[in-house]
């Protein structure tokens, strides 16, 4: 009898020290298979940081610049847009003036919601249902709402308005902000979008 | 935890789960005495799981079509995320699948597993050998390389044989004019979803079939006639647990030499993946050796081995059609095994001296045809392909005379007829090549065997097989047996082999290659290799599966330091290393586009290029006005004058077929007066001799890195696999040895 239980409890230490060996090797083994599953060198390489020289930019004009197959809006806001923010602002059509949710890196959590307030640089997907938004800086459009309209992003599939600053208007589908992507100034005119500033 | 017991007798009560453990695992009695030969079976199943799961993956990744689909096998070696490990876990898996099919056959032939009542256990299995034939032959099109283009060629047309339809047989095979992206797709489907169902389906009916009569041994004694007073076999224990720890075992062995080869050496030197595949398919170029992958050529060298059309009156039988039905016979034959065997004794281990050197002849000759396949045909290997070719249908064909137990059977007229025909077959062939450029070793077997033919009813009378057991032994044949068995078929296998072996022409055209050994780890040499292929190389070869930052991480170069010394143009740095030179113009400017080089390193040897790229000479009938020695009237012209100056030629030692300097009669070196050597010439290059080579040196091994970048990391990951595996080596050994101490 004694010699049995010395088997029993022989045997129960060597399937658990072999299962718990073979458990690392069944781990390890799948290391390859959920790995192979992350963005391979093609899709980082082109979803690799974009650098872009705004310098390019005429003074109130937009650039569409392409960084993860999705459109980046840089505007070259001049002296009067961003005067506008703030009339913007007065009106009280904003939904989220302060920038309140996190729609933006730290660093361009401010009032002109940017690195270098005369480029805006928004993500151009609108924060209702992922159509691109229109540029329209043409103040006082009369289908924007006439005089009221200083200028800014209106979204053709639903209707949603931001202002220079990509800030949503209230009484619009669209419950957010767009977007500022991670970007960073490389030089005073060469902009890298996909990297944060400091990194 | 007591609900989980409800919801297991619930599950229970509504599917056979209890039942169907207890029928093939818990309460499945295997012999007790299953040695080494046994863990084939289980292996198979674990490689077909690995084949079924990488398999899945890559399918992920890989694209289908005649643009994509070498690209796409690439992307999976270099940007996907281990997507080379998968790769080479599945083309090693391919190699291991046979490997360990074939042993398993043979296992069943020498243990006479075949015989009743296990004869469908057999026939499923062989069926699964054709399937896997099949699913293997078509994964290997896939890569859309130069082999998997001409061994797909060769292969559908063999079905043009076929008299009358054949020709319209292999034009509905290929949908196609010729292999194209239709025939990729259409092997595709088959080799990912229709032929593996047929295998699982197969393996299971194999499973089935054998657990309902239960397994053999090596004994070859039938556990069930003797059984204890509960119903259980005596020489048996159950599957679970005694033969699963057993095969825990098996498997971390195999497991090892599987990764060993996976992480060392992932090409087996061009075995499990053939060198010429590492180029892109070319419908217009066929390689200058073409050989199926090696679990084919046995089959192949049958094929290949007919060569005279048989004429009988109005009737021609074309060797091509004989060779095709030489070759399906061969694989038809073994489904048949089953009633070729007459004898009453299932095990070699009982069985007279005949059935047992026939079996490890046999073997020999399998190993003879599959080397034979491999390589180009020669005189002298034509004869011993088509020897041993005999002796394969010989072994069937006769084994009713030689297995019989009857000595009045082995005697009848028509065990003389059979035999005679062999005696024919091998005299009539030893004297079709006497005079021939053949070794006279291999005349000598051709008469030899004709002489054991001849006299093999008489031998066969006298011959007796021992008496089987009715219990199960500890012990199998005496070791002195079984060595003398083995270096049997080692002589049977390498002598012939040897005899043909010798090998005429040089690896490098019309000389030998200089020995070159790159080294990975020398990235002040990978970075200069790297320069100088970006400065010489890349304004008309292109890296296109490479990515300029991968290149740059892997030897150390800064990004900003590789955007502005090494690429050109506005290419940024995550892209493929592509050039801005359109085919067409290079095609008008060169006669020929320049190929890609990404994989030069792996389609040729680091030797073959280090020896090219020092050997061009000044030749004006050339277009270039220069030639090269490894590889002549090549369309490149002489890149490297700057560096190395143009040589030209000049007198130099006449070479022997080893590479050494010929010599004449009398002993003097015999010269070579129009290019023995290549001398300095009148344009001086700005390096010397020796700096030159070393420059060369650095661009063949970044080219050796930019073939398999991870090549480096492939081997220091393999380390700590291995390492692993005798770790675990150690607890599954104490683990079986725990479960086994008191079965005897």
């Amino acid at each position: 009898m004694s010699n049995d239980a010395v088997n029993q409890t022989r045997r129960r230490v060597l399937i658990g020290a072999t299962c718990a060996v073979g458990a690392v090797g069944v781990v390890g083994a799948a290391v390859p298979f959920v790995g192979s599953w992350n963005p391979s060198a093609k899709a980082k390489a082109a979803g690799a940081p974009v650098k872009y020289n705004i310098s390019k930019i005429e003074p109130g004009a937009m650039v569409t610049v392409e960084w993860r197959g999705k459109p980046v809006f840089i505007v070259r806001r001049t002296q009067a847009a961003l005067d506008s923010l703030k009339k913007v602002e007065e009106q009280g059509v904003l939904l989220d003036a302060n920038s309140d949710e996190p729609q933006q890196p730290d660093y361009a959590k401010n009032a002109e919601r940017a690195i270098n307030k005369e480029f805006a640089i928004l993500l151009g997907v609108c924060t209702h249902l992922g159509c691109a938004p229109a540029f329209r800086p043409d103040v006082g459009a009369a289908d924007l709402g006439g005089a009221k309209w200083q200028g800014g992003f209106f979204c053709p599939c639903h209707g949603s308005k931001y202002d220079l600053a990509g800030r949503v208007y209230v009484a619009v589908p669209a419950p957010l902000n767009l977007e500022v992507p991670p970007h960073r100034y490389e030089s005073e005119s060469i902009v890298v979008i996909g990297e944060d500033q400091g990194a | 935890m007591n609900w989980l017991v409800d919801l297991w007798q619930w599950v229970d009560k509504r599917l056979p789960v209890q039942r169907a453990w207890d029928t093939h695992m818990a309460k499945y009695y295997a012999p007790k005495n299953f040695n080494f030969w046994y863990f084939f079976g289980v292996l198979s199943l674990l490689v077909l799981v690995n084949q079924l799961v990488t398999g899945i993956w890559l399918t992920m990744s890989y694209n289908p079509s005649a643009e994509g689909a070498f690209a796409s096998v690439e992307y999976i070696m270099r940007d996907v995320d281990y997507g080379w490990l998968l790769r080479y876990m599945h083309s090693t898996g391919a190699s291991a699948f046979f490997i360990v099919v074939y042993l398993h056959m043979f296992r069943g032939m020498m243990y006479g597993s075949y015989k009743a009542p296990r004869e469908l256990v057999w026939i499923f299995g062989m069926t699964i050998y054709l399937v896997l034939m099949a699913e293997a032959f078509m994964g290997y099109v896939l890569p859309w390389g130069q082999m998997s283009y001409w061994g797909a060629q060769v292969i559908v047309s063999l079905f043009g044989a076929i008299p009358g339809i054949g020709d319209d047989l292999v034009q509905w095979i290929r949908g196609d004019y010729l292999i194209s992206g239709i025939t990729l797709n259409r092997f595709f489907a088959l080799h990912v979803v229709a032929l593996p169902i047929v295998l699982l389906a197969l393996v299971v009916m194999h499973i089935l079939a054998l657990h309902e009569v239960g397994s053999n041994n090596p004994d070859g004694v039938e556990i069930k006639k003797n059984k204890d007073e509960n119903g259980i076999p005596r020489d048996g224990v159950p599957f679970h647990p005694f033969y699963t720890v057993h095969d825990l075992v098996g498997i971390t062995v195999f497991l090892f030499a599987f990764c060993f080869i996976m992480f060392f050496m992932p090409e087996m030197g061009g075995f499990f993946l053939e060198y010429a595949n590492f180029e892109e398919a070319n419908n217009l170029k066929t390689p200058l050796h073409i050989a199926p992958v090696w679990y084919f050529t046995p089959f192949y060298a049958v094929l290949r081995a007919v060569t005279m059309p048989i004429e009988i009156g109005p009737l021609v039988l074309t060797a091509k059609l004989l060779g095709f039905a030489a070759m399906g016979a061969a694989i038809a034959l073994l489904f048949v095994l089953p009633w070729l065997d007459r004898s009453k004794v299932k095990s070699m281990r009982y069985r007279g001296h005949i059935p047992r050197i026939m079996l490890i002849a046999f073997a020999a000759m399998f190993v003879v045809l599959g080397y034979l396949g491999v390589k180009a045909p020669t005189e002298g290997r034509t004869l011993l392909s088509q020897i041993a070719t005999a002796f394969y249908f010989a072994y069937f064909l006769t084994m009713p005379v030689w297995t019989t137990t009857s000595p009045e059977k082995a005697k009848s007229k028509i065990s003389w007829v059979l035999c005679g025909v062999f005696v024919v077959v091998f005299t009539w062939m030893g004297f079709e090549y006497i005079g021939g450029d053949v070794p006279v070793l291999l005349l000598i077997l051709c008469f030899l065997l004709a002489a054991i033919f001849a006299v093999l009813p008489i031998l066969a009378a006298r011959d007796k097989d021992l008496v089987e057991p009715t219990r199960t032994q500890s012990k199998g044949l005496p070791a002195l047996v079984v060595l003398a068995g083995l270096a049997l078929f080692i002589i049977l296998a390498v002598v012939p082999i040897k005899a043909v072996a010798s090998e005429g022409a040089f690896n490098c055209g019309a000389i030998p290659c200089d020995h070159m050994e790159p080294d990975l780890n020398d990235k002040e040499s990978l970075q200069r290799g790297a320069k100088y292929f970006a400065n010489y190389c890349m304004g008309c070869h292109s890296a296109k599966y490479s990515r300029y930052e991968r290149v740059a991480d892997d030897l150390g170069i800064p990004h900003n330091l590789m955007e502005q010394n090494l690429i050109f143009g506005d290419q940024r740095i995550g892209q493929l290393m592509e050039i801005a030179m359109k085919p067409q113009q290079a095609k008008v400017w060169f006669g020929v586009v320049p190929p890609d080089l990404t994989l030069v390193a792996r389609a040729r040897s680091p030797e073959w290029l280090y020896t090219y790229l020092r050997n061009f000479y000044k030749d004006e009938t050339r277009p270039w006005g220069v030639n090269n020695r490894v590889f002549p009237n090549v369309g490149m012209p002489h890149v490297l004058i700057g560096p190395q100056g143009l040589l030209e030629c000049g007198a130099g030692p006449k070479l022997n077929h080893h590479g050494g300097a010929l010599r004449n009669d009398v002993g003097q070196i015999e010269m070579d007066e129009h290019c023995g050597a290549l001398k300095e010439g009148k344009i001086k290059g700005s390096m010397s001799a020796a700096e030159f080579d070393e420059a060369v040196y650095d661009v063949v091994n970044f080219l050796e890195y930019v073939a398999e970048p991870v090549a480096v990391k492939r081997q220091s990951m393999g380390y700590y696999v291995l390492g692993f595996l005798l770790i675990l080596f150690v607890f599954v050994y104490f683990l079986n040895r725990e479960f086994w101490r008191d079965i005897h």
